[in-house]
């Protein structure tokens, strides 16, 4: 009987398991639970009906741009302002699932952990969400962006991580959603897409910056030296051609004239390794998260390319492309002097366990990018082709440094696919902001597209800010 | 006056999740408190030395070896010699096989022979005299679980019954006036329930004349809240559930009293493996597949499933007396006949059940022989096994593939429950949203696989918890009321039925929360589904036999 009992305990042994797999469940219960709720399908809060009670979100200013009303969802008045902030609001349905409406939906309707969802009516009570956008400058961003096929502006404060600005084309009205069936599905493709966040986009020359970090990462004489390009050079077997014979350059009109020649043949001297490693530093083909929600990686990976495909990997064409957000947020780490600061879009939101015990991150810092004497080298080159190339003028009063970019999606005769970007940055103390706009589907170059998209945004958001 | 109703609704919803821990608490505690005080049943003393030895189980080994219960150190006795064993006509003896042979009143005894208070009994060189247990002075030590041993009565059968059946009747009401409710219908459920509850209750105590009732109050807690969860989901599916919990109640008593002489189960151990056997070869010629496994049977209008009765006559098989345990330790038998029971249900596709027979063989093959090599061979085997199945039956596979990515599966057979499980579990917060209110009610399978998350969603995650930790307790209970079984018999059963129940609990609650991944088996006394709650009444039958006073009469 002895021998049975103390054999018996090896049951214990079960019961014990039983005990440690409750408190694992318990443990992830209670960091998950405001991230199980949102979900699509959560009868308690899909649905017309789910957004009844919810909370008022309102831009940086106090601009209302959601609050219900009797029973409904009311967006802000201005149609321009609706349509430009539909991927960050969102809209009654839950299509946008990267939109604020869906995922912090229960937040919204007055969701915790301790009280669940579907309280009786008398004791809902949303929780209201304060953003860091402005819905001006988004607007004026939304008026410079409409007339093309797809695109992104995103602009945002790299001291403090707020994003001031954050638009995506295709879009449409809150207050009239379209149906989307089969006929029209070709006009509404990727509206539920927020471009900022959850798109890539070929980066033409813009890449140019993460060649230049590494040629001044890893060639010593890089200032001292010059090129000569004639328009036209075969690297590896085939072609790299330039949009003039730029004549004798050294790195900075190298940069400033955006020619690929001299930044194809640092690429191949550069070689795989070094390309890959400086992308990986700056986060190329990494993502990381921004209010939660998590950017779309983007690509560049050399390691089956040849010494041709090498060469335009380095202007930003082969098969490279990147994240408007991520592009962004490395031009915040060039003027932060190598570390950015992690980009975020709710300021205020009660109602999350975490953000309750004050454990939510907002604008911490992410890894160390580049060194801060790279970062500078990186900060002059950008400057010099503002002065330079594009006009000291162009963004008005704003010292900004940038970089224009075209990239081709389909090579040969249809340039009516091109993705013109610019991305950069404003070293004005008042007004410390990085940006970086994206349109397709335009036969110009960025500077022409991208780049009046992001001189209109960026005036904008640099008044918003000195208000 | 909407604002009172909705005071009263919320604060309803807060009372039950408190109201669960503090019926688990009160039943347990009841359940510490019984017990007769630790005393010596008879003793031995060894006449050379005039040493009283207090002799404690209904069944004692006598031998050589340490883990002996009564040790004898002598060259002469035997490992094992001889087995002390107290059955209702009294005290018997019976020889296991020593060398040297056990004499009573100087007579080699060869069968199971009666003692009497003074007889002589000698084994090997030693001779002891058989005493009443009253001659032994000393203080001996309780089992922890038990409190101090106290002339307090502890709280009365019917004041649990009346707290269970006043806990049964808010769910009632709160089905009654669920969101969109037109109609009274769970008030002629919880009349129903309350009903047999009563009944049981009254056949126990005034009919059957049974002392404790903490661990049926317990049961029928759980049960009552199985069928209530029911109420506005299918209403149909109440009524069959709470049937079939009158009917598990039937067979508990069954067996209890099918069980009650230990030496005349081993008569029957052929027959029910033949006819659990049976059961196993019907359900695989007419099972019918119903999500992949094919572990259904349907008999005119009542389906059920073979294997969940299985489980009975596997406990049945697999404990056994001491003196069979120390002449017979062969576990071959057993070995067999539960390589039958998994591989048919392997066969099924019920790989649930399949582990939860696995793992309850482990317990048992551990606890009769207390050998660690056949649980090793057995691991090790059913590794291999598993392996053999992934390649087999790639549905499988398909469910690992889901499990800690259900995230990703959101709207495919991968992830789709789970995640759903998870969602509602959250969106129910800590005190529920209500009978009746929850979502995942909707979701299939929602009222058996995935209970947990129902209950968690519309009672609350406190009530849920409790419920899952307060059936693990009960292994804590089986394992200290054996320490007055009145044979191994019963605490081998015992502990082995309250592993399986906790085995199969775990697989529902961490297969359904994406913990383990997703094998469809019932949470016990709460799932829907007829066989599972018969069966459930059925083990818990061992539990209660276990228990020394369950066969005195008052």
């Amino acid at each position: 009987m002895k021998r049975i009992l103390r054999r018996s305990w090896l049951i214990f042994i079960v019961a014990l398991a039983f005990l440690g797999g409750m408190c694992f469940l318990v443990v992830e219960t209670v960091l998950g639970a405001s991230d199980w709720v949102d979900q699509p399908y959560n009868g308690h809060i899909s649905g017309s009906g789910g957004l009844i009670q919810a909370g008022k979100i309102t831009d940086r200013n106090g601009e209302v741009l959601a609050e219900s009303v009797d029973g409904e969802r009311v967006y802000n008045k201005d149609a321009g302002i609706r349509k430009s902030l539909l991927h960050v609001v969102g809209d009654d349905s839950l299509n946008i699932s990267t939109a604020v409406q869906s995922q912090f939906r229960s937040q919204l309707t007055g969701y915790s952990f301790i009280w669940g969802l579907d309280m009786p009516k008398s004791f809902r009570h949303g929780n209201d969400m304060e953003l860091t956008v402005d819905a001006s400058t988004c607007k004026t961003a939304y008026n410079a962006l409409k007339n093309y096929d797809s695109g992104a502006c995103v602009i945002y404060n790299y001291d403090t991580g707020e994003i001031i600005c954050s638009v995506s084309i295709r879009t449409y009205d809150p207050n009239s959603p379209p149906k989307i069936t089969e006929d029209n599905e070709d006009k509404y493709e990727g509206v539920y897409l927020d471009n900022v966040l959850s798109s890539t986009y070929t980066p033409g020359s813009i890449f140019k910056i993460v060649t230049a970090a590494a040629a001044i990462e890893n060639i010593p004489d890089i200032w001292s030296r010059t090129w000569v390009c004639n328009g036209k050079e075969d690297i590896g077997g085939g072609d790299v051609t330039c949009v003039d014979a730029h004549g004798t350059v050294d790195i900075k009109q190298a940069f400033g004239d955006s020619c690929n020649i001299v930044f194809a043949e640092l690429a191949v001297e550069l070689g795989e390794e070094k390309m890959n490693a400086m992308a990986k530093k700056l986060g190329i083909n990494a993502s990381f998260s921004v209010s939660g929600v998590k950017t779309k990686k983007g690509n560049y990976n050399v390691k089956e390319a040849n010494k041709n495909q090498l060469a335009w990997s380095g202007v930003g064409q082969y098969n490279d492309a990147v994240n408007p957000m991520q592009m962004a947020v490395i031009c915040g780490a060039i003027a932060k002097g190598g570390t950015p600061v992690n980009p975020y879009i709710i300021s205020g939101n009660s109602g999350s366990l975490l953000t309750d015990l004050g454990l939510s991150k907002t604008g911490s810092s992410l890894k160390q990018m580049i060194s801060s004497s790279t970062a500078q080298s990186l900060g002059e080159l950008m400057r010099y082709a503002v002065v330079n190339d594009y006009g000291e003028s162009m963004f008005g009063g704003l010292t900004v440094c940038a970089k224009t970019g075209t990239g081709e999606t389909l090579t040969g005769s249809d340039t009516d696919k091109n993705d013109g970007w610019m991305i950069g940055y404003c070293t004005d103390s008042d007004c410390p902001l990085a940006f970086a706009c994206v349109v397709r589907g335009s036969s110009e170059y960025g500077y022409s597209t991208a780049g009046q998209v992001a001189k209109a945004a960026m005036k904008e958001a640099a008044k918003s800010l000195k208000k | 006056m909407a604002l009172i109703m909705d005071i009263a609704v919320v604060a309803l919803r807060m009372l039950l999740p408190i109201y669960t821990v503090v019926i688990v608490y009160q039943i347990f505690a009841a359940m510490r408190r019984r017990r007769r005080p630790e005393r010596p049943l008879v003793l031995l003393q060894d006449l050379d030395t005039g040493v009283k030895i207090p002799v404690l189980f209904w069944e004692n080994s006598i031998g050589r070896s340490r883990g002996s219960d009564i040790a004898v150190d002598d060259p002469a006795v035997s490992r094992n010699h001889c087995v002390l064993l107290r059955r209702k006509e009294g005290w018997f003896i019976t020889d296991t096989g020593s060398k040297t042979g056990t004499f009573l009143n100087g007579k080699r005894i060869r069968r199971r022979t009666q003692v009497k208070i003074d007889d002589n009994i000698s084994i090997g060189n030693k001779e002891f005299a058989f005493k009443r247990g009253e001659e032994f002075h000393e203080e001996l030590q309780s089992s922890w679980f038990f409190s101090k041993v106290s002339g307090k009565p502890a709280i009365q059968p019917y004041k649990i019954m009346i707290l269970v059946s006043l806990f049964h009747i808010f769910m009632g009401v709160e089905a009654c006036f669920c969101d969109g409710a037109k109609d009274f219908d769970p008030a002629f459920l919880c009349a129903a329930l309350l009903a047999v509850e009563w009944i049981f209750f009254f056949v126990s105590t005034v009919i059957l004349k049974r002392v404790a009732f903490e661990l049926e109050a317990l049961c029928l807690f759980f049960t009552g809240i199985g069928v209530m969860l029911l109420a506005r989901q299918e209403l149909r599916t109440a009524y069959v559930q709470l049937i079939a919990a009158a009917a598990g109640m039937i067979v508990f008593c069954i067996i209890i009293k099918f069980i009650e002489n230990p030496d005349r189960i081993a008569q029957w151990r052929i027959i029910i493996m033949v006819v659990a056997v049976l059961f196993l070869a019907v359900n695989l010629v007419f099972g019918r597949v119903t999500n992949g496994s094919a572990n259904w049977v349907h008999i005119g209008p009542v389906t059920v499933q073979p294997s969940e009765f299985v489980k009975i006559a596997f406990i049945f098989v697999g404990a056994s007396t001491l003196d069979r345990l120390l002449t017979k330790q062969n576990l071959l038998e057993f070995i067999i006949f539960s390589a039958i029971c998994v591989g048919a249900l392997a066969l099924m596709g019920d790989f649930g059940t399949a582990l939860i027979f696995f793992g309850t063989f482990l317990l048992i093959s551990f606890t009769r022989s207390g050998d660690f090599k056949t649980v090793v061979l057995a691991l090790a085997s059913a590794v291999f096994a598993g392996f053999i199945i992934l390649n087999i039956k790639p549905y499988v596979l398909r469910r690992f593939q889901g499990w800690r990515h259900v995230w990703e599966y959101t709207q495919d057979s991968r992830g789709y429950q789970q995640a759903r499980v998870l969602t509602y579990i959250a969106s129910g917060g800590l005190f529920g949203v209500g009978i009746g209110n929850g979502v995942l009610k909707y979701v299939a399978a929602s009222e058996s696989d995935l209970v947990f998350g129902l209950m968690s969603e519309e009672m609350g995650f406190i009530t849920a918890v409790t419920v899952a930790v307060a059936i693990a307790t009960l292994f804590i209970y089986a394992r200290s009321v054996t320490t007055r079984s009145r044979s191994t018999f019963y605490s081998i059963s015992a502990c082995c039925a309250a592993g399986l129940l906790v085995i199969q609990m775990s697989l529902n609650v961490f297969g359904a929360t994406d913990i383990l991944p997703l094998t469809g088996v019932t949470f016990p006394f709460i799932s829907a589904g007829g066989s599972s709650i018969i069966s459930c009444w059925g083990l818990l039958a061992f539990i209660k036999a276990a228990d020394e006073r369950t066969y005195s009469k008052k």
